[in-house]
């Protein structure tokens, strides 16, 4: 094939990316789109809008008193209605605030905001009616439609020839306020320029590494090898670079959750918005920031870490990158028409198969489908590539212990994610097809769901959290420079958890009316993973405990996920108390527990792989002072955000609530007084969080650009990744040479105080069943 | 990020379209993953557009729908195209142990596998869910309890109660037949698949080229022939049913076997006539012992003639997560077929141009597995949802 | 593999004849007047060695240099399919109403 015809192709698909990504947030997610009365509640004859019809609105105030009655006339003139027909015409008003009520027997009223004509009132062209203004101040939008009749309805050519039109009109508060901004277009703006900014940030870098050469003609090229690279590295950058452009847009969505719960009784969000944006954040923050910013590091990481060449199936990992921007635009299709998702991350059945979720819940489904799939082969993946390309002479037991996170995370992830897509492809059929699963009207049992949500859901917030603890293994035995303490109990201690987390999911479902057996087995086993996890914290501190340790950030942030972490796991043992957890269900102690352990987990773990590899990853070095002053802002205000959850949920504030009210007397559903000043501390806090990492984000681009050079070795790691340069060659390690890899690193002494002495009988006996090397010959053939 | 690092080995830049050479170690470019994932993403957008809860609601979606297979389908081909120049040579072996020396893409296939294990066992799990915690219909039937709510069926509600399709297919043994000779298919398509690929193996000088290639592409072809008539007899008895014609000597009379869905064993069946011969036992029973109890409740709808009730009121049951479970649970089995038939197209070609040598023969064995695993799960699923 | 002989027959052979006439079993089990209880042990003992057949067999699982190691892989889930057989399959929506009286309130009159 000659170079023209692949850059035709090249040039072909590239705009068909383009027009699609241009016009995938215009497609409603529903054929007809947002249907309301704003947009075309009136049920006019006619195609069109059309000029020749004035409608006309008189009796409305510049600026309205409180609580003050007007009389209101709206009419219209023009269009095909003649005195004499058998109907003149009819409207249709809408008002955004205050009450709008019916003067005579020619107006009718629908509800408090709607009016319209009644069958007597299709006889005029105008009509009087009553607005009662608010008391409080608002902007107010009249919204009209007018429809002029020609009279034909009863001659039998229906309603042709009719005509309508629209007219808005606003109303001013005695005190001026703010136009009020509508939250999509917030988000869609936000996301848009988030979008924005990353493609310049993509220039630019294309730009910096050659600025002589910075046309499309080596674009181009450079742009193809992004959209089809296979090398585990480049799609571990993607991986990286999509996890944290989710992250920011999980974080506009938490901010804008915050703003609406600063104070008591808030409409910044109605309670329509806030389901979307609370079941958004939640699906964001976990299947598109938190899976894709570990995939990242463990596309980069483990084959350098096993001393492989790449991944065992590099396409079918780049497979599994690009099935989730595809997927991610599916979730978010249904927010750009007001129709997201609006079930929560969990989905529970039956309001997922139920007519009022919104319909975007079906894309959002689909969206899911697509992650599933591409989780499924990231585990295929990555178990094949840890199992079989280890570096000669590397057994198990000397794997650097990121690597056996990553391994025990996939294979959690992996035997429970079908569980999850089996439950999904069931409520998209009951959604698409009609199929009836989860109808309890049919005998379909809700509770199936949760279970298989669940099975899925609890290995998977390990799955999330396990690589953490494989960062911080790494991490703070390089920063105490010695081996890590207890290396075969904190494998033994990881794979416990991932055989243990298949047996503690029935704790989400307390209080769902589920089993009791099942109840009471899970209560007993969600405690015993206090047992692994007490385990492996205590073997950070003695790691630390007879080490020297060196304050790097990325040592910073390990410190500060072994305490944030230890405080989450705390809370967490609240929970498997069957008694205590019917107390805290659905409360902010529940969202306290979960932020402690997945964004003081997880998303502190790997602000400490960042600091920890990217030196690795770009061969730069990332500036130390700033990554100090993010450690400090972003600990104190993440603590400051999260802290006096714990106090909300034990004074009751429900979760997934668009809004709390308070009050000094003892009454039902109300908070005491001070839990607005601690709502408004927090939504402050978590402007605070949010900006915070914007160092991070100023560092790594400072860095990319005119960071200092990394030596290869830059902390003193002593696992394979140190061994070769900063950034790696491509193939990582090795040449291929005939057929042949050769050149492959074999394990030195550097790891040896990992091997244990003699091999258990349970090791041989393990050892018995493999394949042993003199046999290696028959098996070639 | 740096993106202009080349090793060694990689100073042609392989293309992201065409065949690749496979000697050649470094990463491979292609476009195939970015098109296919596109493709997938249309389908399930334009699908879940073009109907809602069971009913069209966008036609204009449906080309889109086609549309997005047909991407899918082009980001196969290219991944096709790279693959059919791998000759087997360079096919990469475990280093580590346990593994050690087995081919990755094996291994990797079984790890696949267990995937796929969990993915039925959960498919499995829904069915025992519902099959053992809704009561079965004939229970309910013989039991009468829905007469005894008779005021229900006069305002035409119905039973929930669980139906298996087995009523309607182990009714007969021609309602059977489909699931049989599938069964049979299945198996012998197992069967061939294993003699091509015992025939692409037989080393080089042992057997005649010409005579190896026919031999692998005529199995190969056989299995996907086998794999169409599991599809097509899957159709006829869900869809299509099928006419016995008048046999004498066999003792047959002319007469249809209807199909499940025309049967009225569909996804929608909220009003369903399940009662297939069974016996009233419950009020015969009833009204032997305590003849003024079934006068006061019964008299109006049911009399008793030898020994048997006969009624005219008609049970009513909705069988809709019944008729899911079956119809969902063979249909992924359905898929993963047609996904082999999609694999075994490309494979038959592959064979028919002399593609597969003793070098790369066990690339035969790697869908071998998953076909035989499809098998396997045939070997669950029609006992339990077309026999039991 | 294929060089070992299951009654001097060839090994794909002979299980392929073998599967063929289980199945032709299980067929007529359900055409004959079985009770429920009876037809269902019946398909039950006759899928467990179809099923440890093909595996065997047809997937190499047996006879092969590799076919331990690969055993092991394919029995891995095993615990993880049956917790989720005991845990979602068999506690069915029933299963708080249709608690044993032992596990009922008031039953140990405290």
């Amino acid at each position: 094939m000659n170079k023209t015809k692949i850059h035709a192709r090249s040039i072909i698909v590239m705009s068909i990316l383009l027009l699609a990504m241009a016009f995938s947030p215009l497609v409603s997610s529903f054929p007809t789109g947002i249907s309301g009365v704003k947009d075309s509640g009136c049920n006019c004859h006619g195609a069109t809008t059309s000029e020749s019809v004035i409608p006309t609105i008189e009796g409305l105030p510049e600026v309205y008193n409180y609580s003050e009655t007007y009389e209101l006339t709206v009419g219209f003139t023009g269009g095909p209605s003649t005195i004499g027909n058998i109907n003149l015409g009819g409207f249709h008003l809408w008002a955004s605030e205050g009450e709008l009520a019916s003067n005579d027997a020619t107006v009718q009223r629908y509800n408090p905001s709607e009016v319209g004509h009644t069958e007597i009132g299709n006889d005029q062209t105008s009509w009087t009616l009553i607005w009662t203004a608010p008391a409080s101040d608002k902007n107010i939008e009249f919204i009209l439609h007018t429809n002029s009749v020609n009279g034909n309805a009863g001659g039998g050519a229906g309603s042709s020839g009719d005509e309508w039109n629209r007219l808005t009109a606003k109303v001013s508060a005695p005190i001026e306020v703010l136009e009020q901004a509508n939250p999509y277009v917030v988000l869609s703006t936000l996301i848009v320029i988030s979008a924005i900014l990353l493609v310049i940030t993509v220039t630019y870098i294309f730009y910096r590494t050659n600025p002589d050469s910075f046309n499309w003609k080596t674009f181009e090229p450079w742009i193809c090898e992004w959209l089809t690279s296979t090398d585990h590295k480049k799609v571990g950058t993607l991986y990286f670079l999509a996890g944290l452009f989710f992250l920011g847009v999980g974080g506009i969505m938490a901010l804008m959750i915050r703003i609406q719960l600063s104070v008591p009784g808030n409409d910044f969000l109605t309670q329509d918005q806030y389901n979307q944006f609370f079941t958004l954040h939640g699906t964001t923050m976990i299947f598109l920031a938190a899976m894709p910013l570990i995939n990242g590091f463990a596309n980069w990481m483990v084959p350098l870490q096993i001393g492989a060449p790449d991944l065992a199936l590099p396409r079918i990992n780049a497979m599994s990158f690009w099935l989730q921007p595809v997927g991610a635009l599916l979730i978010f299709t249904g927010v750009f028409s007001g129709t997201g998702a609006d079930t929560g991350w969990t989905g529970y059945a039956p309001y997922i198969v139920s007519e009022t979720a919104h319909v975007g819940t079906t894309m959002w489904v689909a969206g899911q489908i697509m992650l599933v799939a591409s989780s499924t082969l990231t585990g295929v993946n990555f178990l094949t590539t840890i199992a079989v390309m280890r570096a000669p002479g590397m057994g198990w037991m000397q794997m650097p212990l990121f690597t056996w996170s990553i391994l025990v995370a996939n294979l959690m992830l992996f035997l429970s994610i079908p569980a999850f897509g089996v439950g999904l492809v069931q409520v998209y059929l009951d959604r698409v097809i009609g199929t009836a699963f989860y109808d309890a009207g049919s005998g379909g049992d809700p509770l199936l769901w949760s279970h298989l949500f669940w099975y899925f859901g609890h290995p998977e917030v390990y799955v999330v959290i396990v690589p953490a603890f494989g960062v911080i293994s790494e991490v703070i035995a390089t920063s105490a420079r010695r081996t890590v303490f207890g290396y075969r109990s904190m494998v033994y201690a990881m794979a416990g958890i991932g055989v243990v987390s298949f047996i503690v999911y029935g704790h989400h479902m307390f209080t769902s009316g589920m089993s009791p057996t099942l109840r009471f087995v899970t209560m007993l086993t969600t405690m015993l993973v206090a047992v692994p996890t007490g385990i492996k914290i205590f073997n950070w501190l003695k790691t630390m405990h007879r080490g020297s340790l060196v304050y790097r950030t990325h040592t910073l942030w390990a410190l500060g996920f072994l305490v944030t972490f230890t405080l989450g796991g705390i809370s967490g043992m609240f929970f498997p108390s069957m008694a205590m957890d019917l107390h805290f269900h659905e409360s902010y102690f529940v969202v306290a527990h979960f932020h402690y352990v997945l964004v003081g987990g997880t998303v502190f773990g790997f602000f400490s792989a960042i600091y920890y590899w990217f030196p690795k990853m770009t061969g730069r070095m990332l500036d130390e002072r700033l990554g100090v002053l993010h450690f400090l802002t972003a600990f104190i205000s993440y603590n400051g955000v999260f802290w006096p959850m714990h106090r909300l949920g034990v004074w009751g504030m429900a979760r997934r609530h668009h809004t709390y009210f308070i009050s000094t007397e003892e009454a039902m559903g109300s908070l005491p007084a001070e839990a607005a000043g601690w709502n408004m501390f927090i939504s402050v806090s978590a402007f605070l969080f949010f900006f915070s990492n914007f160092l991070l984000i100023a560092n790594m681009i400072k860095s990319v650009i005119r960071g200092k050079k990394a030596p290869a070795d830059p902390w003193g790691g002593w696992s394979f990744e140190w061994m070769t340069s900063s950034p790696p060659p491509t193939p990582s390690f090795g040449h291929f040479n005939h057929g042949e890899w050769i050149d492959l690193p074999t394990l030195k002494d550097s790891n040896e105080e990992h091997i244990g002495n003699d091999p258990s009988p349970l090791v041989k006996w393990f050892q018995s069943l493999m394949v042993l090397d003199d046999e290696n010959e028959e098996v070639n053939n | 990020m740096s993106g202009d690092y080349h090793g060694d080995d990689d100073h042609e830049h392989q293309s992201a379209w065409g065949p690749h050479d496979w000697s050649h170690g470094a990463p491979h470019n292609s476009w195939a993953p970015i098109i296919m994932s596109i493709g997938i993403g249309i389908f399930l957008y334009t699908v879940a557009s073009a109907y809602s809860w069971g009913e069209m609601v966008d036609p204009s979606s449906i080309p889109l729908i086609f549309l997005g297979l047909t991407i899918s389908f082009f980001g196969m081909i290219i991944w096709w195209r790279q693959d059919a120049s791998f000759d087997g040579i360079y096919e990469p072996r475990a280093t580590g142990t346990p593994f050690q020396n087995i081919q990755i893409r094996k291994v990797a296939m079984w790890m696949f596998l267990m995937s796929e294990m969990m993915v039925f066992t959960s498919l499995f799990s829904t069915y025992m869910r519902y099959r053992l915690g809704l009561t079965p219909c004939v229970e309910i039937y013989e039991s009468g309890s829905w007469i005894v709510n008779s005021q229900t069926i006069d305002s035409g509600e119905a039973v929930n109660c669980f139906l298996p399709a087995s009523e309607l297919i182990a009714s007969s043994w021609f309602h059977i037949a489909p699931g049989a000779i599938n069964t049979f298919a299945l198996i012998i398509s197992s069967f061939t698949i294993v003699q091509a690929l015992r025939w692409a193996k037989k080393p080089v000088g042992s057997v005649d080229e010409e005579v190896r290639r026919k031999r692998v592409y005529r199995y190969l072809g056989s299995t996907w022939i086998l794999a169409i008539i599991f599809l097509t007899l899957k159709m006829v008895e869900w869809f299509v049913g099928f006419y016995i014609p008048e046999i004498g000597f066999l003792g047959l009379h002319e007469h249809d076997i209807v199909s499940l869905v025309n049967e009225g064993y569909t996804i929608h069946a909220d009003h369903y006539h399940p009662h297939h011969g069974w016996e009233d036992t419950h009020l015969a029973e009833l009204a032997a012992a305590n003849p003024s109890e079934f006068e006061e409740y019964f008299a109006n709808i049911a009399s008793i003639e030898g020994g048997y009730v006969t009624t005219d009121a008609v049970m009513m049951a909705d069988i809709r997560v019944s008729t899911s479970t079956f119809f969902v649970t063979t249909g992924t089995h359905g898929a993963h077929v047609f996904i082999g038939i999609i694999g075994l197209t490309y494979m038959t070609w592959k064979a028919w141009t002399g593609g597969y040598t003793p070098q790369n023969a066990v690339s035969i064995e790697y869908f071998g597995l998953y076909w035989h695993f499809v098998d396997l799960i045939w070997v669950l699923v029609f006992p339990f949802f077309y026999l039991y | 593999m294929s060089e070992h002989k299951i009654f001097g027959q060839d090994i794909y052979w002979a299980n392929f004849i073998g599967l063929m006439v289980l199945t032709a079993i299980e067929v007529v089990a359900v055409g004959s007047e079985f009770s429920k209880a009876m037809t269902l042990f019946i398909l039950v003992g006759i899928a467990i060695p179809k099923f440890i057949m093909i595996a065997a067999i047809f997937m190499h699982l047996w006879g092969d240099k590799d076919s331990k190691i690969l055993t092991l892989t394919a029995l891995f889930p095993t615990f993880f399919i049956i917790v989720m057989v005991l845990f979602i399959g068999l506690t069915h929506p029933e299963a708080t109403t249709g608690l044993p009286e032992w596990c009922r309130p008031g039953y140990y009159k405290l």
